[in-house]
């Protein structure tokens, strides 16, 4: 299968997003191979060697008819990198790298940001119905089934 | 030094200008990232972006980081363990999209090594005791590992 890379694709916008993205990805690249996407790449990178990140347009759900080239360079993303399964902590580059990615026949995880304590984020919303996982970081916002709760960032 | 951020996403003018006030009345360093922000400081040293390591780094070095109720900052504050104080934005000020900041100063204001304010007022007393602010322990990761467990557990399973 075109996918069955192994790789993982992690997508993010930048500031909060990003460092949670980060602090379960470190992790995560004990195990597996993770390559990143996020705006502003250029304020991104860590002391990371070989670390690949793509940058992408800095482009918020407000903003939709910038999400349409966005959804462009994803595509190019997913066919240069063959990612196996996409994760995201948000916003608007995490959901279309999900919807599109789950339209291609890519795993997704969705993993609500920390920030959002009374109900999910508005693109954890979007993709909700969506993703393969759906993970919020507080447990009152979990519903046990589509909505999973296990840990959190802090 | 203390440090000042706004985050990346939007200008947070308003904590810029307190900061600059603050800045003048008293014979501290202040370093701060602005963002895209109008209001450029007058009495303190800024940047409008700054990289990581060297964000990290000032982190470290100040003896208090201040800056939008954001959680990125919160956990980078707690990784270089220095204590934050955090400003809500406010979206009738047209500071955000929504008042999540402002819900989330409830809880923030409950971990280890936070510090809220929500006017000028409260920033200034919140930093004249900054001293004695409590750092967080960044030593328990439990609750990262079990959220990484649990995602590397379908990555396992889908990466047969």
């Amino acid at each position: 299968m075109f996918w069955n890379t192994g790789k993982v694709l992690a997508v993010s916008s930048p500031g909060g997003h990003w460092v949670q993205l980060n602090n379960i990805c470190n992790k995560l690249e004990q195990k597996h191979r993770v390559i990143y996407a996020s705006p502003r790449s250029q304020y991104q990178l860590k002391k990371t060697g070989g670390r690949t990140v793509h940058n992408i347009l800095d482009v918020s759900a407000d903003n939709k008819p910038m999400l349409i080239p966005l959804a462009f360079q994803m595509l190019y993303l997913f066919i240069k990198e063959r990612p196996q399964t996409i994760i995201s902590t948000g916003a608007a580059p995490g959901v279309v790298a999900i919807l599109l990615g789950k339209y291609l026949g890519i795993k997704t995880i969705w993993v609500d940001s920390i920030a959002n304590v009374q109900q999910l984020s508005r693109s954890g919303r979007m993709v909700k119905s969506h993703a393969d996982v759906v993970i919020t970081q507080w447990e009152p916002l979990s519903d046990g089934k589509t909505i999973l709760h296990k840990g959190s960032v802090l | 030094m203390i440090f000042v951020a706004t985050g990346t996403q939007f200008p947070f003018n308003r904590l810029i200008q307190y900061m600059d006030d603050w800045a003048k009345e008293n014979n501290e360093d202040v370093f701060a990232q602005i963002g895209d922000g109008e209001y450029e400081p007058k009495n303190m040293q800024w940047q409008r972006f700054i990289g990581l390591d060297e964000y990290n780094d000032k982190i470290q070095q100040a003896s208090v980081f201040i800056s939008h109720a954001g959680m990125g900052n919160i956990i980078s504050a707690k990784e270089q363990g220095t204590p934050i104080i955090v400003i809500n934005r406010q979206a009738k000020l047209g500071e955000h999209r929504n008042d999540h900041q402002a819900e989330g100063l409830k809880w923030m204001g409950k971990l280890a090594g936070v510090y809220t304010a929500s006017t000028q007022d409260e920033l200034y007393q919140q930093i004249a005791k900054r001293d004695d602010l409590v750092i967080a322990s960044g030593d328990s990761e439990d609750n990262l590992i079990t959220l990484v467990d649990h995602i590397d557990s379908f990555l396992t399973d889908w990466h047969k």
